[in-house]
């Protein structure tokens, strides 16, 4: 067995033993409260055993190993539907970026510690309603005050912010230039004076993304994790920080088999349904994407594991597998008729076509929308031409709102 | 894309693209189109040359003993430039079929000369719809083979046939030695092709595999060949994306180049997409010769590919405007030869069933 396997064996094990304590039975039924406080229990379990912080260094708490051993561990975990969903954002980016550009070590080791042990949550402030993919058009700002910085303004979509303690954000320092030179970088106390959360129901039922507003929020310089003018730079280190995370070729939505079970059970037109022509061409098709991005994720893997980098394929995960879970679970509902009226929107995505129906346009904006994932392929990939950009090189506010 | 491609196998992409690429030119495809029952001989010239003919058989009959991955990675480099002839694969797939339920004398008289190119062979499963039908025209009698096969690739020039025939009462794959053998050129959209309408009378045939064991031995050399397709038609959409970006980038409109525009880029982008994902169907499915789940992966391998290719064509024609649907660029050669090799080894038709069937847990 290679060092992989042993690894892979060791993580598989370790999930199934915490199964009855933190899988898909023991959630049932809990309010989102009851769901986060298992959630910490469960985080701070798995720091115990050695499965927090797999790729980080030790002298911060992680255990300093790579990152193929990372998603090794999270394609195992994956398959469980543990509570672990409130700590992605932070885990997945803020809390990296404060390891790479926070300045007061002892603070960073102590907040890094405790985000791994599921204690502290942070958030991700970038999007605001005047900015969205357009990032740099954001219009938060942040003015000196005395040592420090006053910001005001609205940040929207922030992901878990009302359970957050810290969030990274970023905001305008300097509307008189170009508006991606004028953006800064800092940390924020979510519990500081002036800063209010307010929830926003999402189509789905869930309300994890809020609004945030800031009135006269103080902090103070040593919250800056930019250069003054330098913040998007590190906007787009956080955006870029994993390119290969654990990946689902189902697009977080059920997998395949489900919908083969569906079609041999339902009947179409007084015959199974598995028999029309049309189902199965969708299961045919469905199949070969998926399949692609499966050997595509393996060979990822090979490579990460060969100390390669991967190829820019792996950027088609999302973009592709969540567009058809959307139509595949279109297709699902068909299929069960008015039976499909019956909905409950606490069972998973990951095993209900309805759940999975309604939280799929989610997938298809978050983390960037498919139009941005196209641009990124076009621009970075094929090198086709920028989009026209007239507000370029315009300072910002002189920019037409 | 589940393997990383050793250095051995780099070199033979490397190689045969660059071989490739220097001596072949799509303008020689157009020619063939005007003429009827001429094939690239210079495509096949160079494959015997390279021993792209003798790759994945047996090194006791004269191969290199390599396999499907390899000869995968000449027919991508192949479909980039065009210049298949249709024997890279028909012949592999006569010469897997009596690799695998041949006699040893079979191999002795077959297998040297299909691994050196100097016979070709075709592969005769089809009556028109149906890749491998319920009931073969073609009849086996006291070994002797009656009945048209239709349409058969390489049909023309070939040697030698494989052919799936209505048997007594059973089907049979059996190997037919083809001279003397009537034929008649069918006249193609794609006419390098050299599909020929194969007319069997009391023709002497013998029988490799008897009964249900036909069919399923049948799939998988269709199988086999199916994967050595995919391949090809994965090249020609790369090159047809590229294609299109190179055009995209030069071409201007509205004092931009037409690149800029979203429909136009993000059409590439997804052209991108698709074949990544065929590319990474058809090295999987490579990798998986000899496995339980070689059909399922070659049937993913097969509809990937056909639909990056189709949809390569028909974009790229667009983006191309006016002048692509003119004879002298000829993008209607890739239009030509991606759907023809669409048709070759069965429609996505048949292998969406095929792969449903396995994926219910109902194959045959
Ligand atoms: C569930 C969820 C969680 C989120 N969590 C967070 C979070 O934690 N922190 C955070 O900062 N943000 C978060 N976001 C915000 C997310 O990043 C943005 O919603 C996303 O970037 C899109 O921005 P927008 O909603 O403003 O849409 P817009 O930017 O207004 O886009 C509207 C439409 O225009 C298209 N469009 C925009 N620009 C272009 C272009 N150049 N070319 C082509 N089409 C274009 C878009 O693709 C989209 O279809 C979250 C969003 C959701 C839905």
């Amino acid at each position: 067995m290679s060092d992989l396997e042993a690894w892979r064996a060791k993580a598989a094990a370790w999930c199934e033993s915490v199964v009855p304590q933190f899988g898909k039975a023991a959630r049932k039924g809990l309010t989102v409260e009851e769901d986060l406080a298992l959630g910490r229990r469960y985080q701070s379990a798995k720091f115990d055993a050695g499965f927090a912080g797999i790729n980080w260094p030790t002298e911060l708490g992680g255990q300093g190993l790579g990152h193929i051993e990372k998603i090794t561990f999270e394609a195992e975990e994956m398959k469980h539907g543990f509570p672990n969903v409130y700590f992605g954002i932070s885990l997945g980016m803020p809390v990296p970026v404060l390891m790479q550009f926070g300045s007061d070590r002892e603070f960073v080791k102590e907040r890094v510690i405790k985000a791994l042990k599921g204690e502290e949550i942070w958030c991700q402030l970038f999007s605001e309603p005047s900015g969205g993919t357009d990032l740099a058009g954001l219009r938060t700002r942040a003015e000196t005050d005395g040592n420090g910085w006053k910001i005001n303004g609205q940040k929207v979509w922030t992901s878990w912010a009302q359970y957050s303690d810290y969030g990274v954000i970023v905001v305008r320092t300097d509307p008189t230039v170009a508006k991606h030179k004028g953006l800064t970088y800092f940390w924020v106390d979510m519990k500081a004076p002036g800063v209010t959360v307010r929830p926003i129901k999402l189509a789905g039922g869930d309300s994890h993304v809020n609004e945030v507003f800031f009135d006269d929020v103080k902090i103070s310089d040593d919250h800056r994790m930019s250069p003054v003018g330098g913040g998007f730079a590190v906007a787009l280190t956080t955006l870029m920080i994993e390119r290969y995370v654990a990946t689902d070729s189902a697009g977080f939505g059920p997998h395949l088999d489900l919908f083969v079970d569906l079609a041999k059970e339902l009947t179409l037109n007084g015959k199974p349904a598995i028999e029309d022509g049309r189902i199965r061409q969708q299961i045919a098709r469905n199949y070969a994407m998926r399949a692609g991005l499966d050997s595509i994720n393996r060979r990822a893997r090979l490579m990460m594991q060969a100390g390669m980098t991967p190829g820019p394929e792996g950027s088609l995960n999302k973009l592709v597998a969540v567009r058809s879970r959307q139509k595949l679970s279109e297709l699902a509902l068909d299929l069960q008729g008015t039976d499909a009226f019956l909905f409950d929107e606490h069972l998973s995505p990951k095993d209900d076509w309805a759940t999975s129906w309604i939280n799929a346009p989610t997938g298809r904006i978050a983390g960037g929308s498919d139009e941005t994932l196209l641009n990124t392929i076009a621009e970075r990939i094929l090198g086709l031409p920028q989009d026209h950009r007239p507000d370029k090189g315009v300072p910002f506010n002189q920019i037409p709102a | 894309m589940s393997i990383l491609y050793d250095e051995g196998q780099e070199a033979i992409a490397t190689e045969s693209r660059r071989a490739l690429e220097a001596r072949m030119n799509k303008d020689d495809l157009l020619p063939l189109l005007q003429s009827s029952g001429k094939y690239h001989d210079g495509f096949w010239a160079m494959a015997k040359e390279q021993g792209w003919t003798a790759l994945a058989l047996p090194e006791e009959h004269g191969g290199l003993a390599l396999g499907l991955v390899e000869l995968g990675l000449i027919a991508h480099q192949a479909g980039r430039t065009l210049s298949g002839a249709p024997f890279l694969t028909s012949s592999f797939g006569v010469a897997k079929a009596i690799e695998l339920y041949g006699s040893d004398a079979q191999k002795a008289r077959w297998l040297p000369a299909l691994a050196g190119g100097e016979a070709i062979g075709a592969v005769a499963f089809a009556s028109g719809p149906a890749p491998l039908p319920e009931q073969p025209v073609v009849t086996l009698t006291d070994d002797r083979l009656d009945g048209v096969a239709a349409g058969v690739s390489g049909g023309l020039f070939a040697d030698v046939a494989l052919v799936f025939a209505n048997g007594p009462g059973m089907p049979v794959l059996a190997l037919a030695d083809l001279s003397g053998v009537g034929r008649s050129v069918v006249e193609s959209f794609d006419n390098s092709r050299c599909i020929a309408d194969i007319a069997f009378a009391a023709t002497p045939a013998e029988t490799l595999v008897v009964g249900e064991a036909a069919r399923a031995a049948a799939l998988g050399i269709l199988s086999l060949q199916a994967v050595v397709t995919a391949h090809e038609q994965t090249g020609g959409a790369e090159a047809l994306m590229e294609v299109a970006r190179d055009y995209a980038v030069t071409r201007k409109a509205f004092g931009q180049p037409i690149g800029a525009f979203q429909s136009i880029k993000h059409r590439i982008a997804e052209l991108y997409g698709l074949v990544e994902l065929a590319r990474a169907n058809c090295v999987h499915a490579a990798s998986r010769e000899g496995q339980p789940d070689f059909i399922t992966a070659a049937a993913a391998a097969r509809l990937s590919a056909t639909e990056a290719y189709d949809t390569a064509a028909r974009d790229c024609v667009q983006i191309h405007g006016g002048i692509g649907v003119t004879w002298e660029i000829g993008l209607h050669l890739h239009m030509r030869r991606a759907r023809t090799l669409a048709l070759e080894q069965g429609s996505s038709l048949f292998w969406e069933d095929v792969l449903v069937d396995r994926l219910a847990g109902e194959a045959a």
